[in-house]
């Protein structure tokens, strides 16, 4: 919305008001764009969704490399497994990703959202099949204009199929997360999924269908937090997609040969391709705005507009506030990526990946819940000994058999009652009844602390211990 | 439309983490449902459990963009 007579605040509110109530949002219809931020972003695509899409097919230690088994509520990852007690590493992943973003932002903007977020390369994907099959960007709004012919109706529902198709395939790869890809896609086959399956499968290909062949830019732009917030983690250094506006104005349409400092024109020839290439529609030369997803489209268009015209690159460039208004040279504005911020946000980073890669380098893997029988509390024996019973939740979380020894201590006279090994399988959960026995009169009524160590046979390091009760009434 | 998706996305999101967050802490053979234990396999409730995340999670933006609205839109 653009308007030349500057309107009263209060019928500007209304109207926006209107204009996000019944507004039929305006479909765009991005221009397709070569180059060297093009490039990279397909080689993001293509790095992502190797990635994603290979991911479960990987074995390792003859199971799913790759595998979050909620039904079994363990979580594979290559050689490491992961339980609900390792919740402590889902925390610092979750804390590792918003440092990294903060980080990102800080250095150059909307890194992730241009080139790795799900969003921008599914919309990426799905653009591309359109453009083959429907044609760039004049074909596609030629063909919607058109009336319905049985041309329209073939390209239409090939190019519907062709989504449905991707969709489908990522549905069926982010369900073979959860559930073993190899008997999913058996299953698939032979149309025997389960009725859970079966849906997760259609919910996440629909949402993918809907968000990269329709939402697009409108989740970046009304949907995603990010978007929203990523101005607290700029700053006047950080690296931005910025139109040079002291070069490019005052624009104008002009033939190749025109001598434009003459002709008191910059270098923009207002052509229009940094607006037709931008997937959120945004024109960047009115600045930075939050529909701005950093993803260079228009860095590359306008490029090319400038090695036609015979002009300088880099009218439309990566660069910071401080370097436009200070005038720094490249040199000067990339020394000042290394500030204070973007010091402390990696020296944090880094802190805790090595602090995370420790804490599972030196994990046990053996856990041991103690949970005392609540039903008897205590009982004498025919010999007059007082017995407590504990169920001892034993979980060998390596993945290979192992042989467990149960000791009990922190009181005299107290043994076992019940056998004192138990051998489990690979990642074997084992609840085990654990009767200890002491005498009562010596130890006197009330509750004593006592100790239980658990221990591998083949590996003294393998141990835990776990305290709890023994009661004597 | 607009509306719509304001209520059913954010809750989404806060559905789906309120979902993680109980489920790694809960398992849910360990739940009762009506004093039995629950015999439907963890899949199931764990896709039960989302949807019912998302759907309070949904109430309280609806409700939240209910009382949000202006006094000339309530006496319209």
């Amino acid at each position: 919305m653009k308007a030349d007579v500057q309107p009263r605040p209060q019928a500007t509110a209304a109207r926006e008001l209107e204009v996000a109530l019944y507004e039929v949002k305006r479909k765009i219809y991005p221009r397709a764009v070569s180059g060297w931020f093009a490039g990279w972003r397909w080689a993001l695509v293509w790095a992502t969704q190797l990635v994603f899409y290979g991911g479960p097919w990987l074995t390792w230690n003859g199971r799913q490399a790759v595998l979050f088994d909620i039904a079994e509520r363990k979580f594979y990852l290559f050689g490491l497994v992961f339980w609900p007690q390792d919740i402590v590493y889902l925390t610092l992943l979750l804390i590792v990703s918003a440092l990294s973003l903060f980080l990102f932002t800080a250095v150059a903007g909307r890194l992730w959202c241009g080139y790795a977020c799900p969003q921008t390369v599914y919309t990426e994907i799905f653009l591309w099949i359109e453009r083959t099959i429907e044609g760039d960007r004049n074909a596609r709004m030629r063909l919607d204009r058109e009336p319905w012919t049985a041309r329209k109706v073939r390209l239409k529902a090939a190019k519907h199929g062709a989504w449905i198709a991707v969709a489908l395939w990522t549905g069926f790869t982010f369900v073979g997360y959860f559930s073993p890809i190899r008997e999913l896609g058996q299953a698939v086959l032979a149309l025997s999924t389960g009725p859970w399956e079966t849906f997760w499968i259609l919910f996440y290909a629909f949402a993918t269908y809907g968000n990269a062949g329709f939402m697009r830019e409108q989740v970046c732009i009304y949907m995603c937090p990010y978007a929203r917030f990523q101005s607290a983690m700029f700053d006047r250094d950080t690296l931005i997609i910025t139109y040079d506006r002291a070069r490019g104005e005052p624009r104008g349409p002009r033939s190749r040969h025109t001598d434009r400092k003459a002709a008191g024109l910059g270098d923009c020839v207002d052509c229009g391709v940094c607006v037709q290439v931008c997937p959120t529609g945004i024109d960047i030369r009115d600045g930075l705005q939050y529909q701005c997803i950093g993803c260079a489209a228009c860095v590359d268009g306008c490029n090319q507009v400038m090695d036609r015209m015979g002009y300088p690159r880099g009218l439309i460039r990566y660069s910071t506030q401080n370097a436009m208004d200070l005038g720094l040279t490249r040199a000067q504005m990339l020394a000042r990526v290394l500030r204070p911020r973007v010091l402390v946000y990696t020296a944090l980073l880094a802190a805790i990946v090595v602090a995370a890669a420790l804490g599972i380098a030196l994990r046990v893997p053996l856990k041991v819940d103690v949970i005392r029988d609540r039903a008897a509390l205590a009982r004498e024996t025919e010999d007059g000994r007082i017995e407590n019973v504990y169920r001892l939740q034993i979980m060998n979380t390596a993945e290979r058999p192992r042989t467990f020894e149960i000791a009990v201590a922190g009181q005299p006279t107290l043994e076992l009652a019940s056998p004192a090994r138990v051998a489990l399988g690979p990642t074997e959960v084992r609840a085990v009844a654990v009767r200890v026995r002491a005498d009562g009169g010596l130890l006197g009524a009330g509750t004593h602390r006592i100790e239980f160590h658990v221990r591998a046979t083949d590996d003294a390091s393998v141990a835990v211990l776990e305290k709890s009760v023994f009661l004597v009434r | 439309m607009r509306r719509a998706i304001l209520i059913l996305w954010p809750s989404f999101v806060v559905g789906g983490a309120g979902e993680i967050l109980f489920f790694t802490v809960f398992d849910p053979q360990e739940l009762y449902l009506f004093g039995e234990p629950t015999d439907l396999p963890r899949i199931a409730v764990y896709t039960i459990g989302f949807f019912l995340c998302w759907a309070f999670a949904a109430a309280s933006s609806a409700f939240t963009c209910f009382l949000a609205r202006s006094a000339a839109e309530v006496n319209r």
